[in-house]
């Protein structure tokens, strides 16, 4: 419980910057075991990095092309070893990203596709549409499971708890929906007196909390099973791109988020005050990511931009 | 499943089947601890683990030497192992993740049932009852086989000698006799042909207690519900009878021991039985007094709170469903095909079933759409209410709507990280980590399919939609026959032994039933 967070806080600082990507980036995301660092972007491919154990800079690894338009999301299986892709082409793809090819094409929403998750156990994956709809898809053989009629918009985001029992999606039609996994029921609504279209939705690392971000500038923390929200953060700028944000954990509790004014927010979880500002970026910074033990952040930016910056912690 | 808001599933029973799996024919099959994984064996002595999630096969153990069919499966605590009995009298242990052969063991009769010991992770003793001798407990490891007492004898002297027969050559023939082990694996509890249950403490071979079962007809299936606080017998007389532990469920052993002592001055079958009177209690008792049918393959639901009972007639597919107070729940029917085995899941409301013909058929409960899970301040009322409005309700600008003030207090401190242990699963001495789910390797694309079209909404046979609340406008279901399929990795299986789901034609109430549902469904929203 920390009073004055300034204090002990310290700062993150710009170590690196990566490029290669040519258009706008959609997502960036770690791996679990911390080991790669993945981007999309609207140039159609797919990149991964390395993270070295010597020294926290990251070198790039594979190039993934095969997608016929611009990605949209990515996601890691648990064992890092399957990486997939939503992209506008209405299809999902599965690489491997040992050898950066191929595996799947899973086929199915009739509309761009725009968010996707595996689930802890990484043997479903649940993805998000322009079409209205979250699909379930098994890995092994890449049918999809259920077509959950999931919203009245498209649905922007998609995340699995911490085992893999709900589905939560969001929506611009201003929604979150919570669906039980194993058969694809809805069990909850979110709503709120006002409705701002939701761009965003993440579980919290114990499942009890969900992150949401609307087109409103303020991101909210909910209690879904008592269906109000807890924890208000704004300042930052979202009115316009699906930002994502995510909780930091590996030193002390924030949330992060990207922010359309070019800078990366830190907000402490529990007072929701801002720490810091993370300036660097030449458009709005689309999507961030948190390293699951190392304190090291990274973050995804739009086309003015198109680079991936790394972030950490000044060491004392 | 920690989510407090998935409807309380305790309580709960399924009432139609929603799926069923095919793959060869399938006799005899078996949930793991979670019920994420099922087990089936089947008569060309290949094992399927199934993925109960998404309804696919996880994994294949098969072997070489056996092409016999498989009379049971069994998994070890913590999903690791799982060993298989098959008709050519042989018990195989296998290691789960990587799919190898850990040891074949022979035996001189072929086992009908075969139980691993449920206490550790990795066990090397298994509860093997054979067609027809005494069941036996083997050591997997050096093959050594130890028979258990199934009578005792009419001395007086409170000794119980070795059974005369290990391997009935000339020896009276016995009926299968039901045998199976106490929750951690302390004590085997047995059910001989006389009608009697006797504790058996297997480390000294040595009758402990015994339990005269009323009627003292032949016990043809014993088996313990999850938690180890009852036991059910399953009599030739047609009878389920539920009986209550009185043992601790650690430490069985030292409890009898206890029990000894006070019963000292009694002896033999006299002390067995006062002893017998301590561990177990007749709680309830369950026959169908009407066709007088005889059962099969009874077992407890996950929480204990229900039994179920197969009909073992042949030519149909009945499943009586009771709650554990006694009272008949629900008959479910199933297609005109005799049932060999059934199985409850450990968490979820569904049975598993197997017929004759090889299939697995999965009954669920039948889903009603929960609106106000989708639209919150909808109520769904049962009978009118008579509304009363508010005092400023046509007012122009309500006193109500003016103020709104949140209620919830933004400084109170939010825990993020902090994980709720499961109530569901008390076992929580988890030294070793539980096997939930084995990897799934998607199995690649042959180049030439990927720009293949793939319709999912191919086999939507008749107009079968039970239990599947999501399917039809939506389009396409995932439930379909994937004829071109791509070479599977790890699994070997030619092309006709791609797991396939498809709806069942349902019988004609089923139909009726989905008539009155299409109506209704034409007012849903999507």
């Amino acid at each position: 419980m920390t009073t004055e967070p300034n204090e002990s806080f310290r700062p993150y600082t710009l170590t690196q910057t990566l490029t290669g990507h040519k258009r706008p980036i959609s997502a960036v995301k770690f791996s679990s075991n911390g080991r790669l660092l993945a981007s999309s972007s609207a140039d159609k491919t797919l990149r991964t990095y390395c993270l070295s154990n010597s020294d926290p800079t990251l070198s790039p690894l594979q190039e993934f092309q095969g997608h016929e338009q611009g990605v949209s999301d990515l996601a890691f299986s648990s064992d890092s070893r399957f990486l997939v892709s939503a992209s506008d082409d209405k299809t999902l793809r599965l690489w491997d990203v040992q050898t950066g090819s191929l595996i799947k094409t899973l086929t199915g929403h009739t509309n761009y596709a725009f968010c996707v998750k595996f689930n802890p156990q990484s043997n479903i994956i649940v993805s998000g549409s322009f079409d209205e709809t979250v699909r379930v898809w098994d890995v092994k053989s890449a049918k999809c499971l259920k077509v959950l009629p999931a919203h009245s918009d498209p649905v922007t985001s998609v995340d699995f708890n911490r085992d893999g029992s709900l589905i939560v999606s969001s929506s611009y039609d201003g929604l979150c929906r919570i669906w039980d996994a194993g058969t694809g029921h809805c069990m909850k609504t979110l709503i709120d007196d006002e409705n701002p279209p939701v761009s965003f939705v993440k579980f919290s690392p114990n499942g009890k909390y969900l992150l949401v971000g609307t087109l409103d500038n303020t991101l909210r923390l909910w209690n879904y099973s008592t269906g109000k929200f807890l924890k208000t953060y704004t300042g930052h700028m979202n009115s316009k791109y699906c930002i994502s944000s995510t909780f930091s954990v590996t030193n002390g509790k924030y949330i992060v988020s990207g922010s359309e004014d070019n800078c990366l927010y830190l907000w402490d979880l529990q007072t929701r005050k801002i720490v810091q500002k993370l300036e660097g970026h030449t458009d709005t910074v689309v999507s961030v990511s948190c390293h699951p033990s190392e304190n090291m952040i990274a973050s995804g930016s739009l086309g003015n931009d198109k680079t991936v910056k790394i972030w950490t912690q000044t060491k004392d | 499943m920690n989510a407090p808001i998935i409807d309380p599933l305790q309580g709960d029973f399924p009432e139609v089947i929603e799926e069923y799996l095919e793959h060869g024919v399938m006799k005899c099959i078996s949930f793991n601890r979670r019920g994420t994984l099922l087990a089936a064996g089947c008569s060309d002595g290949n094992c399927v683990i199934w993925d109960f999630e998404t309804r696919g096969i996880a994994k294949e153990l098969r072997d070489k030497d056996c092409i016999a069919a498989i009379t049971s499966v069994s998994w070890s605590k913590y999903g690791h192992r799982i060993l298989v009995s098959s008709a050519d009298k042989s018990l195989t242990l296998w290691d789960v993740v990587s799919g190898e052969r850990i040891s074949r063991t022979t035996l001189q009769q072929t086992p009908l049932q075969a139980r691993l010991h449920p206490g550790s992770s990795t066990p090397s003793l298994c509860l093997a009852c054979p067609l027809s001798s005494a069941p036996m407990i083997v050591d997997l490891n050096t093959g050594s086989t130890t028979v258990l007492p199934v009578l005792i004898p009419d001395t007086s002297n409170g000794l119980v000698p070795q059974s005369r027969n290990k391997f009935s050559d000339g020896a009276p023939p016995y009926t299968p006799t039901a045998a199976c082990f106490n929750k951690y694996g302390d004590l085997v509890y047995v059910g001989n042909s006389k009608g009697e249950i006797l504790i058996i403490d297997y480390g000294t071979i040595q009758v402990r207690a015994m339990v005269p079962v009323t009627g003292g007809a032949v016990v043809k299936n014993i088996v313990f519900s999850r938690s180890g606080e009852y036991l059910l017998t399953n009599s030739n007389d047609r009878t389920i009878r539920i009986y209550e532990n009185l043992l601790p469920l650690k430490d069985g052993l030292r409890a009898l021991d206890d029990l000894d002592k006070t019963a000292n001055e009694l002896d033999g079958v006299e002390k067995l039985k006062a002893i017998g009177s301590k561990c177990l209690t007749l709680f309830r008792e369950f026959q169908d007094s009407i066709t007088k049918m005889h059962w099969k393959a009874p077992c407890f639901s996950g929480d204990g709170e229900w039994v179920i009972g197969g009909s073992a007639s042949k030519g149909e597919h009945k499943i009586y469903i009771w709650d554990r107070a006694g009272h008949l729940v629900k008959i479910l029917e199933g297609p005109k095909e005799a049932l060999i085995d059934l199985a409850w899941h450990p968490v979820h409301p569904i049975v598993v079933s197997v017929s004759l013909t090889g299939l697995v058929y999965i009954w669920a409960k039948d889903y009603t759409e929960n609106w106000s899970a989708f639209a919150p301040d909808f109520k769904e009322l049962e009978e009118n209410e008579e509304y009363v409005e508010r005092e400023d309700e046509f007012d122009l600008v309500p006193e109500t709507e003016k103020v709104k003030e949140s209620d919830v207090n933004e400084d109170d401190e939010v825990d993020i990280v902090t994980v709720e242990k499961d109530s569901a699963f008390s076992d929580s001495d988890m030294s070793q980590e539980e096997l939930c789910f084995l990897p799934a390797i998607p199995s690649p694309d042959i180049p030439e399919q990927q720009d293949k079209c793939i319709e999912s909404s191919s086999k939507l046979v008749d107009s079968n939609h039970s239990g599947s609340p999501l399917s039809d406008d939506a389009g396409p279901n995932g439930r379909t026959t994937n004829h071109a399929s791509s070479p599977l990795e790890d699994n070997s299986a030619a092309e006709d032994a791609v797991a396939r789901k498809r709806k069942r034609k349902p019988s004609e109430k089923g139909l009726e039933l989905q008539a009155e549902k299409e109506t209704l469904k034409d007012d849903t929203f999507v």
